[in-house]
């Protein structure tokens, strides 16, 4: 007779899926709070634009180019990822959205990122890039997994790329054989291998931030708006990104606050 | 704007270490950003465990909104010690913040939260430890 696994059927399915992709895609688990993320940018983008409200958020978001240069775009946008951190109930709603996934994937006593990071690629903007790179190379822990929230439809180079973890190991062979100069030539290397993710507004991924990843210039008609934040367990080892500055605990259970604060008795 | 004091270490502290300069470079800039009027720090003692300085810093607040340090675990390492030191902020009504993590203590929520992140701190030795 087959063992029974201890994790539920889909459990099981995303964790094997995100094993053998490097990551999952699903339908956000909280509409409401994707809603009040969205609703949020978009009342303060109207603000610091001096929008008209007759305009839809979905238009605001997608056509963000028209109304803000690439020389003004990395203040803007410290301005607005300054201010909707400062929302005390971003993170709730942020972790509302992907929180059975992540549960799934990195079990219930969470480390969460401490501010959500915000991306902005404009159409042929190159000063937003992020070039090929596995966040762990640059110091973070391999147990840390990205949630990455759109908030329009990405696509094509309006979104992201990731190598699988298959094409990844042979990556690997290759980069111990030979010295690669610089990021152009690393992504040239995989620029057969990397998966595209075709994300809609409405969905939530999760990616292996150790598998290389990174983006191009955006050659669409559209602006990308991306949120993406850091989820760990919060007793699994920490890289440069530390606990207290980096990542806090955001779901510790009842007995782990019993046993961190647990004293033996002093018995005569 | 609040005037406040900010507050140094001249020790490693949970293996770690920053220069005296670094540390005020770290809480100027914090200030700057929460539009805090920042007057000196004080540094707390090299000898092991000594907190002088800081319980010196929290019995003589009257003139003061609150205390800047450089980092939450700047912070005694005994549990006792260190929730009498942020109760005492918080019954004053004064806030004690803490530039590197950009955390603040002035409520009971907020020494919850602080206690939780240095519980997990203290006990990340005996956890899994080595990533490779």
């Amino acid at each position: 007779m087959a063992k029974k696994n201890f994790l539920t059927s889909e459990e099981l399915k995303l964790s094997n899926n995100f094993k053998k992709d490097g990551f999952i895609i699903r339908d956000v688990a909280s509409s409401k709070s994707l809603n009040w993320i969205q609703s949020k940018f978009v009342s303060l983008i109207k603000k610091e634009l001096k929008l008209s409200s007759n305009i839809s958020n979905i238009d605001i978001l997608n056509f963000t180019h028209k109304k803000i240069s690439i020389s003004n775009l990395n203040n803007f946008r410290l301005k607005i990822y300054n201010l909707i951190n400062k929302e005390p109930d971003y993170r709730y709603h942020y972790f509302q959205v992907a929180k059975p996934f992540i549960e799934a994937i990195a079990g219930n006593e969470l480390a969460m990122q401490k501010k959500v990071n915000l991306s902005i690629q404009l159409p042929k903007d190159d000063s937003s890039l992020l070039a090929v790179h596995s966040d762990v190379w640059a110091g973070d822990s391999p147990f840390e997994i990205v949630v990455w929230l759109p908030l329009v439809n990405c696509f094509k180079t309006k979104t992201m790329y990731i190598l699988p973890p298959k094409k990844n190991k042979i990556f690997n062979k290759k980069v111990s054989k030979k010295k690669y100069s610089d990021n152009e030539k690393v992504y040239r290397l995989i620029k057969h291998d990397v998966k595209w993710i075709k994300i809609n507004y409405g969905q939530v991924l999760i990616f292996d931030q150790s598998l290389p990843h990174g983006n191009i210039v955006n050659k669409e008609k559209e602006t990308r708006w991306s949120l993406n934040c850091r989820f760990k367990n919060t007793f699994t080892p920490y890289g440069d990104k530390k606990i207290g500055e980096f990542f806090e605990p955001i779901t510790l259970r009842a007995i782990s606050e019993i046993g961190l604060r647990y004293k033996l008795p002093k018995m005569k | 704007m609040k005037k406040i004091k900010g507050y140094i270490f001249s020790r490693p502290f949970l293996d770690e270490r920053a220069p005296q300069h670094v540390q005020n470079i770290v809480i100027r800039d914090y200030c700057k950003k929460e539009n805090l009027h920042y007057g000196l720090s004080a540094v707390e003692y090299a000898m092991k465990n000594s907190y002088k300085t800081l319980h010196q810093l929290v019995n003589n607040l009257k003139s003061l909104d609150g205390i800047v340090a450089y980092s939450v675990f700047q912070l005694p390492s005994d549990d006792l010690e260190r929730k009498n030191i942020l109760k005492k902020i918080i019954k004053q009504k004064k806030t004690l913040f803490f530039a590197l993590e950009e955390l603040r203590l002035s409520t009971n929520d907020d020494l919850k939260k602080i206690d939780n992140i240095w519980l997990v701190r203290k006990i990340l030795p005996n956890c899994l430890k080595e990533i490779n």
